[in-house]
């Protein structure tokens, strides 16, 4: 489960102007359920996202998961929280653009040493889930956006978290690759994971597999 | 160890492999001319130790005009009766310029029958017989043979006398020295030919060069010699020593300009690596630990990219630099080291092997480098991930 006690967020530009980013968030995720931020572009919804991944920390405030409490996790431990828990897809796919497909999948796996054979049996599980496979070898940079994409999802689920968080995955994505998306969150919620999508596609607006919907307006749910 | 994050470095250099080429050919090239420099003053400070340590403990010239001039050998006899002293010899030697190779030679005359004041000396006395009624007979150093040679001189060599007259004097051997610089550049011939050549009378010497029993005592013999002729200059070995200190230092000022260009070089590409990292950079690291790898993941994977350039730069320079200097006799950059001496026509280096000299062109480098690249990534890799890929 994932809690958000009273979280705020405060930026502070390089000009000096304070970005209120998060307002009092309270906010409780239950495990196993897909729940969608939605809200206009610089709401707030990305930011809530970093902080659940513990990419960034609350100005104020508490994040919780599975009751621990992340948004005090020194730097080297919240790696290890998101390297376990969390499986991040991010709007512009944060790919290495020079790596191929197979490469830039493990990135996540390398800290962790696992026997060879091991990174071979994830990599191919999850590229066949996202049938990718067949482009194994090739060049993320080469790739199309709804590839790109499947790359990204097969990285953030090659390690099996539990969270998957997906900033604005439809962003970049005709509307039948958004469609597939749509497939690919539903076997990934028939798996179990705990998905909170930040978006403002309406695609996503009327899916029966969505357990709840957020609406985020300047820095707070409304 | 993990041998993954080993892979994945290696597989960065190879992605921006335009980059690091550039990058390596440059702190090789500097490693090169480090370790090319230090090579051959080592190896040039190591024969002035060799020869250093072969000065007679005094010499004495006769000086007229202020000028070296020659001296009486019976005062050879007059300093042995000092005490303290164990040999006193009159030397024979002097310069002949040889004009078609535009260098001079050092001839250097010995008699068998006498102590020699030199190791080096006593060694090709007993390997070869300079001795012949009906003619003149030398051993000449490896230099001299190639120049002679040059000139088609393969077994005998027509000296000119002052008188203007030729002396022709037999090549009786080749000699070689543990002294590069010494041996390059020598002839050794009987005492009487080497007058001859020299227009020397039959009882005068060039100087004489005396040994003493007690090394403490150099000084105190030295000064009774000064009394005993204060018309000669009296030389000690300490007073010879300063001497090429001096030769030596002046030309190694050359070698710090050039070792100070190098090395500032060396800075301003470190300077610009250390304050540049690339915005594509910054977000590799920043997508390496939104997806789970540590600062200390990233900071490792960084030190094995530094390592494999600069350890592969180092040897690669090192290398290089052995080919240069002790393969190809470091054409160009000897010359200003060696230019003190009376000749060296094709010296050749000899190799000395100073651990302390890899060691410190090695902590000079390699580590500047690798400080210079970890850093900034440590900057970056303690940032939130969030800024960083923003």
């Amino acid at each position: 489960m994932i809690e958000l006690k009273n979280v705020t967020k405060i930026y502070h530009t390089q000009g000096g102007e304070q970005v209120d980013a998060l307002l009092g968030i309270d906010l409780v995720i239950p495990s196993g359920s897909v729940v969608v931020l939605r809200g206009e572009s610089g709401s707030g919804k990305s930011t809530l996202l970093s902080l659940i991944a513990a990419l960034s920390k609350p100005t104020s405030g508490e994040v919780i998961v599975d009751e621990r409490q992340i948004s005090k996790l020194p730097d080297n431990f919240a790696s290890i929280y998101r390297g376990e828990n969390i499986g991040f897809v991010f709007q512009r796919y944060n790919l290495i653009p020079s790596l191929s497909v197979a490469e830039n999948i493990i990135v996540p796996l390398i800290p962790h040493n696992l026997e060879r054979k091991i990174i071979e049996e994830k990599l191919m599980r999850v590229m066949k889930l996202f049938s990718i496979e067949h482009k194994e070898s090739a060049v993320v940079r080469n790739l199309s956006g709804g590839e790109q994409q499947r790359v990204a999802i097969a990285r953030a689920c090659v390690n099996d978290p539990k969270i998957i968080l997906a900033d604005e995955p439809t962003a970049n994505l005709d509307a039948a690759l958004s469609r597939n998306f749509l497939e690919i969150l539903r076997v990934l919620k028939s798996q179990g994971k705990t998905i909170v999508i930040a978006t403002h596609d309406p695609i996503f607006f009327d899916q029966d597999f969505v357990d709840a919907f957020y609406e985020v307006k300047k820095g707070r749910i409304v | 160890m993990n041998l993954y994050l080993l892979e994945y470095a290696f597989a960065s250099l190879v992605r921006d492999r335009f980059k690091n080429i550039i990058i390596a050919t440059i702190f090789a090239l500097l490693v090169f001319i480090l370790f090319s420099l230090l090579f051959i003053a080592n190896s040039l400070k190591h024969e002035q130790e060799i020869t250093l340590n072969e000065l007679p403990d005094i010499t004495v010239q006769k000086l007229r005009a202020s000028r070296h001039y020659d001296i009486e050998e019976s005062v050879a006899d007059e300093i042995l009766e000092i005490p303290g002293v164990t040999s006193s010899t009159g030397r024979v030697w002097g310069y002949y310029y040889f004009a078609n190779g535009g260098v001079n030679f050092s001839i250097v005359g010995v008699d068998r029958f006498e102590e020699q004041y030199k190791k080096s000396l006593e060694k090709i006395i007993q390997k070869y017989d300079l001795a012949c009624e009906d003619c003149s007979k030398m051993v000449v150093g490896s230099g001299v043979a190639e120049v002679m040679k040059g000139s088609y001189f393969k077994e005998y060599f027509n000296f000119i006398k002052p008188d203007g007259k030729v002396k022709r004097v037999e090549i009786a051997g080749l000699f070689t020295s543990d002294i590069a610089l010494e041996a390059n550049d020598m002839i050794v011939m009987g005492k009487e030919d080497a007058r001859e050549l020299f227009g020397l009378e039959a009882s005068k010497v060039t100087d004489i060069v005396v040994k003493v029993a007690n090394p403490n005592e150099v000084a105190t013999i030295a000064a009774k010699i000064k009394q005993m002729h204060p018309d000669c200059r009296v030389i000690t070995k300490d007073d010879l020593r300063v001497s090429y200190q001096n030769i030596f230092d002046y030309k190694s000022g050359l070698f710090l300009a050039l070792f100070v260009v190098v090395f500032l070089a060396f800075f301003i590409i470190v300077y610009d690596k250390a304050s540049l990292i690339s915005s594509e950079e910054k977000r590799e690291i920043g997508i390496l630990k939104a997806v789970g790898w540590r600062i200390d993941d990233i900071l490792k994977e960084k030190f094995y990219e530094a390592l494999i350039v600069s350890l592969g730069a180092y040897f690669i320079g090192l290398l290089f630099a052995l080919i240069f200097v002790y393969g190809l006799n470091a054409p160009l950059l000897s010359n200003i080291f060696s230019g003190y001496s009376q000749l060296k026509p094709l010296l050749k280096l000899p190799f000395v092997l100073d651990f302390q000299l890899f060691a410190s062109v090695f902590f000079l480098s390699v580590p500047i480098y690798m400080a210079a690249t970890i850093f900034p990534s440590w900057r970056v890799a303690t940032m939130d991930s969030d800024d960083v890929m923003r």
